[in-house]
């Protein structure tokens, strides 16, 4: 990177040996459209973050740190009539900032340190999909920072860094309506095109439109959506978003024992 | 009242664990926090480790790439370290931490880092070289701290000296005819790590007392800090003082001791981790 004497510098261009491999495109095998991969979640493993959490689901791994509510930056604002609930008016609400960031080494392909659009993006993503779910007005004039850190990326990054950041928020003891399960779809190509719910690296590269879905799952709500690509018809995406829900309230089991088991820990571990 | 006690006046607190010769999480003064590491667990990366000394957490994930060879040394490679800049060591870590280009502390860190591989000859860097004055390879050593519960130097030393040894690079060979390279992914060999680093932290207390390994609270009330390098066969490597308290002849001596004895359990730990990984 031009300039940029904060950090080692290597080469001014290098490539990935891939470009130059003889094998041929790997082609995804066929499966079952509505297969999950199986979840490990963990909440409450980071020290230094007053809540943390991990999701590993196939091949994408992510881990999520809450910190905070902290005052927040940018001054003040004017007041307005105050919500239900005690809660502070809406231009006093707290603020929630999301930080989506992938490790140099989690594609094919490295990347450098210095995220790109993508990643705000993403972050934006993550941040409109979890204010719906957290109680801002119970933080009135803080910030809560999330940042949500993808070590491996095996298909579903954002789903995975979704349900990540609300466990961790859950873990931190932050005020929530509910938490946000995320679920990611892409669409096969071909002479019938279907849509793939938790696609893997591969199945992504190859897909002609990708999805991911945020659901509510006890309030039964869509907290965000965000897709694009080819989809064909209308009906093919509500067909898609339809099946991105069920997949959000299959996974909601794991992540509440994930929490329970938290808890426990966290109940153990204090001193009485 | 003891929590009380240690939020007021945290040195004192301290001072009464030091003088009975320990430290408040029940260590020793000699002594390290539990060390594991875990090799291999991040498929993208080519090389991957995880380790895990107490609290901090700091994961190495090595990429390798083709690139030209630099102008001035045409038969080398490049080994590049991107160590702990401030986007990887994000507020997820500590809330010391903010977003944005590395701080300070990361370059240093970096620095460090850079500056043990260039000393430790860890590997040579014709082994990277594939065409002398065409093509040699990179390779990008991403140093992320999850967790800084103090001893950074130490926990990234570790990690990037596992993940070297685990890095895999794929055959090349280079096509007369057309002088492009052939890279066979299915035909891997391991690097070949020649020394195994591995840094001892120290801090000083009261310009007098030397702990090992300090956690982030010792760190913070601690007078200096002291780090050492050593190599196989008590080679010294890297000593890493940067200000602090002075110290004595005889008490870097005995620091270099303690740091050989270190030296032996991180390469026992280390070898048994490769063995288990070999016997899958």
């Amino acid at each position: 990177m031009p300039g940029d004497h904060r950090r080692i510098r290597g080469p001014e261009e290098s490539q990935p040996p891939q470009l130059y491999a003889a094998d041929e495109d790997e082609l995804p095998a066929a499966r079952d459209p509505t297969r999950l991969r199986p979840v490990y979640a963990r909440a409450g493993l980071l020290s230094q973050a007053k809540g943390s959490a991990y999701l590993e689901a196939g091949g994408t791994k992510v881990l999520c740190a809450v910190s905070g509510p902290r005052q927040a930056e940018g001054g003040e604002r004017g007041g307005g009539p105050a919500g239900a609930g005690g809660e502070a008016p809406a231009a006093l609400r707290g603020r929630l900032l999301c930080d989506f960031r992938r490790a140099p080494f989690s594609g094919p392909r490295r990347r450098a340190p210095q995220g790109g659009g993508e990643e705000r993006e993403l972050s934006l993503a993550l941040q409109e999909a979890l204010e719906p779910a957290v109680r801002l007005g119970r933080y009135p004039r803080a910030q809560l920072e999330v940042s949500a850190l993808l070590l491996e990326d095996g298909g579903s990054a954002l789903a995975a860094a979704l349900t990540a950041a609300a466990l961790a928020l859950a873990d931190a003891g932050v005020e929530m309506y509910d938490l946000v399960v995320g679920c990611g779809l892409s669409l096969a190509p071909g002479p019938s095109p279907t849509w793939l719910l938790d696609p893997t690296r591969l199945e992504e590269e190859h897909s002609a439109a990708g999805l991911t879905v945020a659901l509510m799952p006890v309030l039964n709500q869509v907290a965000g959506l965000l897709g694009s690509g080819e989809g064909g018809q209308t009906e093919s995406w509500t067909d898609a978003v339809r099946l991105g829900l069920e997949g959000c309230q299959r996974l909601y089991p794991v992540l509440q024992q994930c929490l329970v088991r938290a808890a426990r820990r966290r109940g153990a571990a204090a001193p009485s | 009242m003891a929590a009380g006690f240690k939020t007021v006046e945290p040195l004192e607190y301290y001072r009464r664990f030091l003088k009975e010769n320990c430290r408040p999480d029940g260590r020793e003064l000699g002594e390290f926090r539990t060390t594991t590491v875990n090799i291999g667990s991040i498929s993208t990366a080519d090389g991957s480790a995880l380790v895990k000394l107490g609290n901090t957490t700091v994961i190495c994930g090595i990429k390798a790439e083709f690139a030209a060879p630099p102008l001035d040394a045409p038969d080398r490679g490049y080994v590049v370290f991107l160590s702990v800049p401030n986007v990887d060591l994000p507020p997820l870590c500590s809330s010391r931490f903010r977003t944005g280009p590395p701080g300070e502390e990361a370059q240093v860190t970096s620095q460090f880092i850079a500056d043990v591989l260039e000393n430790s000859q860890i590997i040579k860097k014709e082994d990277l070289c594939i065409s002398p004055g065409k093509l040699a390879w990179v390779l990008y050593c991403d140093l992320i701290c999850l967790d800084y519960d103090g001893n950074i130097l130490d926990a990234c030393t570790f990690a990037l000296l596992a993940a070297l040894k685990n890095v895999q690079l794929p055959e090349v060979t280079i096509n007369e005819e057309t002088a492009l390279a052939e890279v066979n992914l299915k035909k891997k060999s391991y690097l070949n790590v020649r020394t195994n680093p591995v840094a001892t932290s120290f801090a000083v207390f009261d310009d007098t007392l030397l702990i090992v390994d300090p956690t982030g609270e010792e760190e913070h009330l601690s007078t200096g800090t002291l780090t050492i390098v050593m190599d196989e066969e008590g080679k010294l490597c890297s000593l890493h003082k940067p200000g602090g308290s002075g110290l004595t002849g005889a008490k870097l001596q005995d620091c270099m001791s303690r740091a050989v004895s270190r030296h032996k359990e991180v390469n026992k730990l280390l070898d048994e981790v490769i063995q288990s990984m070999k016997h899958k």
